[in-house]
């Protein structure tokens, strides 16, 4: 599926770095990135717009100078089907958001990796900031070309389908959704944040989320994750059989997800102490009471661990006589 | 104990008071609490708007509901009045002046409560303050995306700040009782405890959200009740943080109560408490005065309904509509919850019966479930004006024979029979009859069904082949819309189309309560229930022959579905054979029993709850005799003396035995003296504490 080009992905979150090793059984590179402690121009111009943390972040990718052109992919697309076609698009290809189609998504974006372009991008951010605050509205406003120039910048909407469209324009979805090559999960619930039942082989929940109208991709992301990723995680004992609770899984896909990206040397150590923590035990008590509500807002509470309602009514006798 | 209240001939007035001690009420405050008050989302917003009135005559100017604040619920239900009680005023006061929308009023209902209703979006922007307010003293979390949990949050933290600046306020009285209905509601009882404010508090359940969660995925639920890992089943069902707030709830409440012996048992195993009062719903029952009028209630929607047969089934009229019964099931459609499944399944197997034993019997069988529908379907339509097209060919015809029947007479003659209709005539009639020729069998649903292929009645009824062929005996018709008075086809609300009907079958597996049995029963209309509804519980303990008044009880907690099944089809059989007089009889009885389910009884097991709930709290001010919570048992209906053979015991191989058995029947039957037996029966003590051992035994006499 990934061929020998060097596959990029989003890489914020980079504090929970756990599982770099599984990554490189399936990439052929993996980078690490953490902005702030870089101490070179990305991490200035933090400082000055920290607003702008995750956003600087994506930039990275024009670093790559070791490939002469690369596309990028945001953590929460699937690739349905072969894409190395785009590799004959120029910077910068990207397909049109669905929320303002003037703009692009940069969701899925082809572009030639330059120190000169980066250094460009950081000045121009430091400069002007982002329009939405993120990554999307910096890259808008710097290729504002992409909209009225060269329509082959114009990728066509089957690279970057937004799981959102397909109930917002549902006839097409329809007439043109069987071509799909790659499917992007906007919006805030992602697809590891559904319970998957592996005897159906479909996502469990909300029936009322209009997105589950179609869960055909979200099955297809589970099966996928099932299949391929979560044997991989056994194999290196990062899951243990005997704990296949699927929202435990889920809440490592979670994890994962915002753990891919750069590396360098020296953080490489760090990284794997952090497995060999996490695979001994995923919950460990030490998480901070911040934290743990933070995971049940989430909807990610540990209710087999310390979320336990056995838990909960020591607290509340706390206070009962 | 004497009986103040003057009898009418069909009922079974003067229920035994309530041997508690009244509570000084001119010394306490009652706040009830619920989401559903004012604000109409499911079925509790029937309990508490039913009882209200019942509550507000104890209560007076003591009682206050506490609800959610919707602007147009407030519109057309409540009418807005300064509080009566000052204190009452400065907390409202108080919460207004740090920005947050309350509401007082009255609400438009029987016994006109006073509501204090909370605006939910006005305080909403605490929501991160209050959740992690609520996160330090439960450790819950709310996720952000369940927005009705999320305004539970502000809701019970409204709630409990209320109670603490009204608390504040007072020394030593009036004491304050806070009575919590669901989930939706429990923060504020969880935030109350935690702040230790001086409030009795009463947490009720209708059901749990763990158990309709697991019936509904068609687990056996009841076999395996101590089996589940219900943190687990919460957790991956993602209603784990809904599961914890009800159940901190429970844990944290005073007293804690359910609506039935059924949810008893399933809080006990998926809430992990035992209720200290099942506290059952009831109805405000509204007598006629005139006897029977219920019965003439029955014949006359009976003769709607017939109407609407008579088109559905043009051109397949080969049975006597005077031998028809209509069966009907109704409520949500939750196809093995409500036991759609069984009847289906008995319903086919009593169609086989009546065709062996060749009866002359008919079963029309009603199923009003809403559904997903793109409006009535032509062939249903066709019926109806094909009907109306016959009425009016008769009519014309008639008008004309009349009035050559009349000439002839004026002339002193007697008319020649053959000539008096001529040639047109016939024609006319002709005409209609051949229009009334229909090659398709009367269809088994009357509307367009969207998901027609995935329909689960209309698959079951496909797989066990009832499309009302003419050989069939029972036939079937899918409602799939609520009735209503304005339909163009069965134009009846729902109350008048039970009226008509002779059965209501409720087979249901998850059933809390069940109030459309409890409807038919104060209609006069038998039903079928279950051992698994609350409703069927109730009934089992306080009738000892349920039978005899028109409550048959499936066992389907201690037999296999076939077995179940069996016996539901052996009551449809037996309801089947049973004379009209003998329904008669029984349609009598059965509305005897609504005095049960009238809220001036059964609205003693919220007192004996809040009695109970004050002297948990306040146990130097208000004691309570350590004895047992009352029983349901409080008395029993007796097995009726002249039974109309009680379906499920008379077995006739022919039909026509039961005609005879009539004549018998006069002479043992007596209704006046039956009810007034009745009545004599139910004055037995009906206390707190221990029941006086011989009557008890009394009353198992008539049991066997």
């Amino acid at each position: 599926m990934l061929g020998k080009r060097n596959w990029q992905f989003d890489a914020y979150g980079t504090e929970r770095l756990m599982r770099r090793r599984v990554l490189e059984t399936v990439f052929d590179e993996v980078v690490l990135v953490n902005v702030l402690d870089s101490g070179d121009s990305a991490h200035l111009a933090l400082m000055k717009r920290p607003e702008l943390g995750v956003t600087l972040t994506k930039l990275h990718c024009w670093e790559l100078t070791q490939f002469s052109k690369c596309v990028f992919m945001d953590a929460d697309t699937m690739v349905l089907s072969n894409i190395d076609e785009l590799f004959e698009r120029e910077e910068l290809s990207a397909a049109p958001d669905p929320g303002w189609p003037d703009c692009f998504n940069s969701g899925v974006f082809v572009y030639r990796p330059s120190i000169e372009t980066y250094n460009q991008l950081l000045q121009f951010a430091t400069e002007n900031g982002s329009f939405d605050g993120a990554d999307q509205g910096l890259l808008n406003t710097f290729f504002s070309s992409w909209a009225t120039t060269d329509m082959s910048k114009h990728l066509p909407f089957i690279y970057n389908l937004s799981s959102t469209s397909v109930y917002s324009y549902l006839p097409a979805f329809k007439a043109f959704g069987a071509n799909t090559k790659v499917v992007h999960f906007l919006g805030s619930t992602k697809p590891w944040n559904y319970t998957y039942d592996s005897r159906t082989k479909s996502i469990k929940g909300n029936m009322d989320d209009p997105k589950i109208v179609h869960p055909e991709f979200l099955d297809m992301w589970w099966d996928t994750y099932t299949a391929n990723v979560l044997p991989l995680l056994e194999q290196h004992g990062i899951v243990k059989e005997s704990i296949t609770g699927v929202n435990m899984l889920s809440g490592l896909v979670y994890t994962l997800a915002f753990s891919c990206g750069f590396c360098r040397e020296a953080e490489v150590s760090e990284a794997m102490s952090h497995i060999s923590i996490s695979a001994s035990s995923p919950a460990l008590p030490t998480v901070s009471s911040e934290e743990r509500k933070e995971r049940w807002e989430q909807g990610q509470a540990d209710y087999l661990g310390v979320d336990s309602f056995d838990n909960i009514k020591k607290k509340l006798d706390t206070y009962l006589q | 104990m004497p009986l103040a209240r003057s009898l009418s001939m069909t009922s079974l007035n003067g229920l035994p008071q309530w041997e508690d001690e009244d509570l000084p009420v001119e010394d306490l405050l009652l706040f009830e609490v619920s989401w559903e008050v004012t604000n109409k989302v499911g079925g509790i917003y029937t309990v508490i708007q039913t009882k209200a009135k019942i509550t507000a005559d104890e209560w007076g100017e003591n009682y206050f509901l506490v609800g959610p604040y919707f602007e147009h619920n407030v519109k057309t239900q409540v009418e807005a009045c300064e509080p009566p009680n000052p204190a009452v005023k400065k907390a409202m006061d108080t919460m207004k002046s740090q920005g947050c929308q309350v509401f007082f009023g009255r609400w438009l209902i029987e016994g006109s409560p006073y509501v204090l209703l909370f605006d939910i979006g006005s305080a909403a922007w605490n929501l991160d303050k209050w959740k992690g307010e609520f996160w330090d003293v439960s450790n819950i979390g709310i996720p952000f995306h369940d927005r009705e949990a999320n305004d539970a949050v502000i809701f019970g933290s409204l709630t409990a700040w209320f109670l603490k600046e009204l608390s504040c306020q007072f020394d030593d009285k009036p004491n304050i009782i806070a009575h919590f209905h669901e989930w939706q509601a429990g923060v504020g009882l969880i935030l109350s405890r935690s702040q230790k404010l001086p409030v009795a508090t009463i947490f009720t359940t209708h059901a749990t959200l763990l158990g309709r969660y697991l019936c509904a995925a068609n687990i056996d639920f009841y076999n395996n009740l101590d089996q589940f890992d219900i943190d687990k089943e919460a957790g991956e069902r993602q209603i784990y943080h809904r599961y914890c707030m009800e159940r901190a709830s429970v844990h944290c409440a005073h007293v804690f109560t359910t609506v039935s012996q059924i949810t008893a048992i399933e809080a006990e195993h998926m809430l992990k408490r035992n209720p200290d009062v099942v506290t059952p719903n009831g109805l405000n029952i509204k007598k006629f005065s005139a006897m029977h009028e219920f019965q003439n209630l029955h014949s006359m929607y009976k003769a709607r309904i017939q109407e609407f047969i008579r088109g559905h089934f043009y051109g397949h009229l080969d049975f006597s509509l005077e031998k028809t019964l209509f069966f009907f099931i109704a409520g949500r459609y939750e196809f093995s919850n409500k036991g759609a499944d069984m009847f289906l399944e008995a319903l086919s197997r009593l169609n086989f019966l009546l065709r062996v034993h060749k009866t002359d019997v008919t079963v029309v069988v009603f199923f009003i479930m809403p559904a997903k529908t793109n409006n009535f379907n032509v062939e249903t339509l066709k019926g109806q004006a094909v009907r109306k097209q016959l009425w009016d060919t008769a009519q014309s015809v008639k008008e004309k024979f009349g009035k050559k029947l009349y000439n002839a007479l004026l002339k002193g003659e007697i008319p020649d029979l053959n000539k008096i209709l001529d040639r047109d005539d016939i024609t006319i009639m002709k005409r209609a009859i051949f229009s009334t020729q229909r090659h398709c069998l009367p269809p088994v649903t009357t509307h367009n069904m969207i998901d027609d292929g995935n329909d689960p009645i209309l698959n079951t009824i496909r797989r066990i082949g009832l499309f009302n062929n003419r050989t069939d005996r029972v036939k079937v018709i899918l409602h799939p819309e609520f009735l209503s008075s304005t339909s163009p086809l069965l134009p009846l609300d729902y109350e008048e189309f039970v009226r008509g009907c002779h059965l209501g079958v409720f087979p249901s597996y998850y059933e809390p309560w069940g109030y459309t049995p409890a409807e038919c029963t104060v209609m006069g209309i038998p039903s079928v229930t279950t051992n698994l509804s609350g409703f069927g519980c109730f009934m089992q303990e306080h009738v000892a022959d349920p039978a005899a008044y028109g409550i048959y009880i499936v066992d389907r907690r201690f037999r296999s579905p076939d077995e179940s099944c069996n016996q539901l089809t052996q009551f449809l059989y037996g309801f089947c054979q049973q004379s009209r007089r003998q329904r008669i009889i029984q349609r009598n009885r059965t509305e005897r029993l609504s005095d049960l389910l009238d809220w001036r009884y059964l609205g003693r097991y919220y007192m004996h709850a809040r009695h109970l709930a004050l002297s948990r709290t306040f146990p130097d001010k208000f004691e309570m005799e350590p004895s047992a919570p009352p029983k349901t048992e409080g008395f029993r209906y007796p097995r009726p003396s002249s039974v109309p053979p009680s379906p499920s015991v008379s077995q006739h191989s022919s039909p026509h035995q039961s005609e005879g058995e009539d004549e018998d029947e006069d002479e043992r039957y007596d209704e006046d003296e039956e009810a007034e037996r009745d009545r004599q029966n139910i004055k037995s003590p009906f206390s707190l504490g221990v029941l006086p051992q011989g009557k008890k035994k009394q009353h198992g006499e008539y049991r066997n």
